[in-house]
């Protein structure tokens, strides 16, 4: 990993603030819906605005042997930015969503190379796959033309911005804010985790992997002997930063360490389930009552309201009909399942 | 190998949450400016995703993966929302037959 630094001495100053009014003036001509050379010009702009961040982060294309985590950043951070601003600038809001479907899957490739193997998954299966579709199924509902000539025209409100001007305004004070801050504070940032907390972590949720661990071991040291009473409350499995340790006794008594390979540590999978359940359980429930009472709201309002004639009532409640025709109940019938 | 300890320094981060910034921005101009309901809607889901990537770059950083475990609950809140906006919109589309958001001027008196 050979991310060249930011400079912080080139950074300071007003140049971020100018970067981030070019890129919202480039995404300002693309929202105007102006005529075509308009366009163009705020393509290109876009373009070289995000060539000029990408130089001023002073990021390194040279990222060692095969495509390297930089690259793959960059590919995946472009096509994300793009996809999104395309995504805010089309007509059509069907391509918008499939647009979105393109930032779901860059992000996923981001989260893939942020080692969230498990979050990268879940986010196209969720995203990508469950609440697009609902986008995608409520959207042709809702694009039903009122005749067979107008299939093709866009209605005015998908073409011409609402106040495009002061949304970019907006945009441009939180830009500021967002680039200003991580700038000029990078560099004060913490200390990233180093390798003992993160072989700390690993042992913290391996020490629970008891079928794990035992395996680890005994492909590690088949002559390893437990303590008398392994269970979760004894601390046999410890770190510092050059990997994990599990202590064990010998038959004299005294102690006996076994070192662990990395690759016998929990995965980000394992991570992430203890985590959830075992740090925030409660939230966990709570996800499950939203999600039920989501479901309920959806359901409820989504229904249609059948009105129901007295006729329907009174046989409901089993006593006989005032008329004798079907008709209305029949009409009523084809409503509800229309 | 995933599971070799790489060093992901405090410029990785900065990388990740400038691109985190910017294409929240880009949601949130979205949402401004654009008048189709359901736009205005998938424009939020842009919202969460760019702070679904601020969250789990922040948690590699830090080696904690609560960070990953927000996004689990933001995915949540995402579906949730989905469900009950694409219902409202449902619900707003019989009514009118537009998905203009500025026919429903009245609402905000």
């Amino acid at each position: 990993m050979a991310w060249r630094s930011l400079d912080p001495i080139r950074m300071d100053g007003i140049l971020p603030y100018i970067e981030c009014l070019a890129a919202l003036v480039a995404l300002y001509l693309l929202v105007g819906r102006g005529p075509r050379g308009v366009k163009v010009l705020g393509i290109v702009g876009g373009l070289a605005t995000l060539a000029w961040m990408y130089v001023m982060a002073g990021e390194s294309m040279t990222g060692g042997e095969g495509i390297g985590r930089e690259t793959l950043f960059l590919i995946f951070s472009i096509i994300a930015i793009s996809a999104a601003v395309r995504m805010i600038t089309h007509s059509r809001p069907v391509y918008s969503a499939i647009y979105f479907v393109f930032v779901v899957l860059s992000s996923a490739g981001l989260f893939l190379l942020l080692e969230a193997e498990f979050m990268a998954f879940a986010l196209v299966i969720v995203y990508a796959g469950a609440v697009l579709i609902t986008y995608m199924f409520v959207l042709m509902l809702a694009q039903q033309a009122s005749s067979p000539e107008k299939v093709t025209e866009v209605p005015d409100y998908d073409r011409v911005a609402r106040e495009p001007a002061a949304a970019v305004t907006v945009g441009f004070i939180f830009l500021a804010t967002i680039f200003g801050g991580v700038y000029n504070g990078w560099a004060t940032l913490p200390p990233p985790a180093g390798n003992i907390e993160q072989n700390m972590a690993r042992a913290e949720v391996l020490q629970h992997l008891t079928k794990q661990l035992r395996t680890a071991v005994e492909t590690a040291e088949p002559s390893f002997q437990w303590p008398p009473e392994p269970d979760a409350n004894d601390d046999i499995v410890f770190a510092d930063d050059e990997g994990i340790y599990v202590l064990g006794t010998t038959d004299a008594g005294s102690h006996q360490q076994v070192r662990l390979p990395l690759s016998a540590g929990p995965r980000n999978t394992q991570f992430v389930g203890w985590d959830l359940v075992g740090r925030f359980p409660a939230s966990l429930e709570l996800a499950g009552v939203i999600l039920l009472l989501a479901m309920f709201g959806a359901v409820i309002l989504a229904r249609r309201q059948i009105e129901h004639g007295e006729d329907e009532l009174r046989e409901v409640a089993g006593m006989p009909r005032l008329h004798d025709s079907d008709d209305h109940s029949s009409l009523d019938v084809e409503d509800s399942t229309a | 190998m995933i599971l070799l300890a790489s060093a992901f320094g405090q410029q990785a981060l900065a990388h990740y949450l400038l691109l985190s910034g910017v294409l929240f921005v880009i949601g949130l101009v979205g949402f401004l400016s654009r008048r189709n309901l359901i736009v205005m809607f998938l424009c939020t889901e842009l919202m969460f995703q760019a702070a679904a990537i601020a969250m789990v770059a922040a948690g590699r950083y830090y080696y904690d993966f609560s960070g990953q475990v927000f996004v689990i609950f933001i995915l949540t809140v995402a579906a949730a929302e989905a469900a009950l906006a694409l219902a409202l919109v449902v619900l707003l589309f019989r009514r009118k037959s537009t998905l203009n958001a500025e026919d429903w001027r009245e609402l905000r008196e």
